[in-house]
């Protein structure tokens, strides 16, 4: 798995993690958290389009795809929980390596809304 | 067998008349891309004819109309974003996010062309006589061409062209040839935007169609950005046949870390202004200068980051250093990497002879560090225009304002401090036309002018910010009297 050791990284790594959650929510029948992965993924589309500047371009330590792998076997509370988990920790993680606010606040609103989901406070 | 581009023409794709043609190829794979044609002084005429009939029209569109225009380019530059950066690491062979990078700072040139109907706006005084008002109105100027260089491919052409006609000039674009493959999407999606034939006209090429841009009779005014030797000639060029120029030419940049400084963030920002681009930008850090107890931390740290650096090629989103331009490029590179050993400095970390697995015909630099390298040697004084920083000592704040200050360029300087007398002092002394303040890159935004002194620039009025609106516009005093 690759590093997540730059700016594009991070970002494309969060855009296709919203984009096979979506697919699988979609899959399982969960129409509304597989509507709104889509949100999030649009929403971080813009945030690597807007807000990649030179500053960003400083190189990130320290954080590795295969710490963040998403085990979606079967579409069981338990393992909606497990896979909102995995996602609010890589959010969780990744959101301080970024040296731009408006990103890393795109970023932390993605992770409140798994730990939310991780905690089943919403649908 | 590789298609040749076409130039853009009275808003239409148009054959270049029949020369020999540039092989543009990807730097990393060395695959062919395409061939750009070697555009003639003929096919420039025919452009600047287009541009030139095309003017009376445009300049009486009203200005918000020609302002709308930019609102819509902006869209289509944001839906095809990947797609622009994408084109811009396959041509030029830099990383994913610094392409990403370029096409932001492109859409911020829009961005500021939005603003022409309030930045072209002028003054006046009732009463400057009895009875007599007198105004100041400002006017589009006629057919403005600019001349870019292959570093940029997508953001310098929209330093100048969305300002220039949203002013209601007319425009002739001639991008380098080693990378036209970003501008000619750039006229797709102009073309896709409608405006009128011949406000916007874009010709591949060299010299000739370079030197025919700056003889034309018709043309009013070319912007340039590139080397200096060539920025020199294109000023005394253009100035010679009665035009307006800005020419931006090439650069030294000095950082200066005070020991104050942290040394360890400090670092990791110099990294990206002298690595970033493989250091082929006019603002990249060149010579980092450890002042006191400063340069054996700052060689250390560098040499352990620098080490740490990812190669490749710049798809690979983790990649965080592309490669050089050409093979001739990192020959030159390489070569003067050499000499500075033969002047007597270190090379600290050596990028030459680097391979990157599955890309071994790519035109690789590593990053390279090299240290003790002294006043009026090839390092402290030559633009390498590679992935190369040197390091010099200072024993002092203001030994190393004299020896950024012997630079025959002036580019770009920054510091490193934590000390605000030091900074002010830096600010205030040091001669370079855009200066950092703990920041690596000290790349001005759309509405600031971009900077540059010395040998870095030859012009009066520089790219961007309301420089740009006076560059682009004639100011016409009117004086009225009605009995």
């Amino acid at each position: 798995m690759a590093s997540l050791n730059t700016f594009g990284a991070i970002m494309s790594h969060a855009i296709k993690l919203e984009a096979r959650l979506g697919d699988w929510y979609g899959s399982i029948g969960e129409g509304g958290k597989a509507r709104a992965a889509d949100k999030r993924r649009r929403k971080l589309e813009r945030a690597r389009r807007e807000n990649v500047l030179e500053i960003t371009l400083e190189p990130i330590r320290g954080l590795d795809a295969a710490d963040y792998a998403l085990e979606l076997d079967d579409g069981t509370a338990p393992c909606q929980a497990a896979a909102a988990e995995v996602a609010a920790r890589f959010y969780a993680d990744v959101a301080p390596k970024i040296n731009v606010r408006a990103a890393q606040r795109a970023l932390e609103r993605c992770g409140k809304e798994h730990a939310a989901l991780a905690s089943g406070a919403t649908g | 067998m590789s298609r040749t581009i076409q130039n853009y023409v009275n808003g239409g794709w148009v054959d270049a008349s029949p020369s020999d043609s540039i092989a543009v190829h990807d730097p990393a794979t060395c695959q062919l891309l395409a061939h750009c044609p070697d555009s003639t002084a003929a096919d420039v005429d025919v452009a600047v004819r287009a541009a030139r009939d095309a003017f009376d029209e445009w300049r009486s569109t009203p200005v918000l109309v020609r302002a709308q225009f930019m609102h819509h380019f902006k869209v289509m530059v944001e839906e095809r974003f990947e797609d622009i950066s994408q084109i811009v690491v396959r041509e030029h062979g830099k990383t994913r996010d610094e392409a990403r990078g370029e096409v932001r700072r492109g859409v911020e040139s829009i961005d500021f062309a939005m603003s022409v109907p309030v930045l072209m706006r002028s003054d006046g005084l009732e009463d400057i006589s009895s009875g007599i008002d007198e105004t100041t109105v400002r006017q589009p100027a006629g057919v403005f061409a600019a001349i870019t260089p292959f570093n940029f491919p997508f953001m310098v052409p929209l330093w100048f062209l969305p300002t220039a006609i949203t002013c209601g000039n007319t425009f002739i674009l001639k991008p380098s040839p080693q990378t036209p493959l970003s501008t000619e999407l750039l006229f797709e999606l102009l073309d896709e935007l409608d405006l009128p034939e011949g406000v916007v006209n874009l010709v591949n090429g060299g010299v000739p169609s370079a030197t025919a841009l700056m003889e034309h009779p018709d043309v009013t005014g070319v912007s340039f950005v590139g080397s200096s030797p060539v920025a020199k000639i294109i000023y005394e060029t253009c100035t010679r046949n009665g035009k307006r120029v800005q020419a931006q030419g090439g650069a030294k940049n000095y950082i200066a870390v005070m020991p104050d400084a942290n040394i360890e963030a400090s670092v990791s920002n110099i990294l990206g202004a002298a690595y970033g681009c493989a250091g082929q930008r006019c603002l990249a850090a060149a010579v980092a200068v450890g002042v006191g107890d400063a340069y054996d931390q700052l060689k250390d740290e560098l040499a352990r980051q620098v080490s740490g650096l990812k190669v490749g090629y710049g798809l690979d989103e983790t990649t965080q250093m592309g490669t050089v331009i050409s093979d001739s490029a990192k020959e030159r590179i390489e070569s003067m990497i050499g000499q500075s050993q033969d002047e007597g400095a270190e090379v600290v970390v050596d990028g030459r002879g680097l391979q990157v697995a599955g890309y071994e015909q790519g035109s690789w630099v590593g990053p390279t560090l090299i240290a003790d390298v002294q006043p009026n040697t090839l390092m402290a004084t030559e633009e390498v225009f590679g992935p190369v920083l040197s390091l010099m000592k200072a024993e002092d704040f203001d030994e190393a304002v004299d020896i950024i200050n012997q630079s025959r360029f002036g580019n770009a300087a920054s510091i490193f401090t934590s000390n605000g007398r030091h900074a002010r002092e830096f600010k205030y002394n040091v001669n370079a036309g855009n200066i950092g303040v703990n920041i690596g890159v000290a790349a001005p935004s759309a509405s600031f002018p971009f900077g540059g002194q010395k040998d870095s620039f030859f012009g009066d009025l520089h790219g961007q910010g309301m420089d740009s609106i006076e560059f682009y516009t004639e100011r016409k005093i009117v004086i009225e009297r009605w009995v």
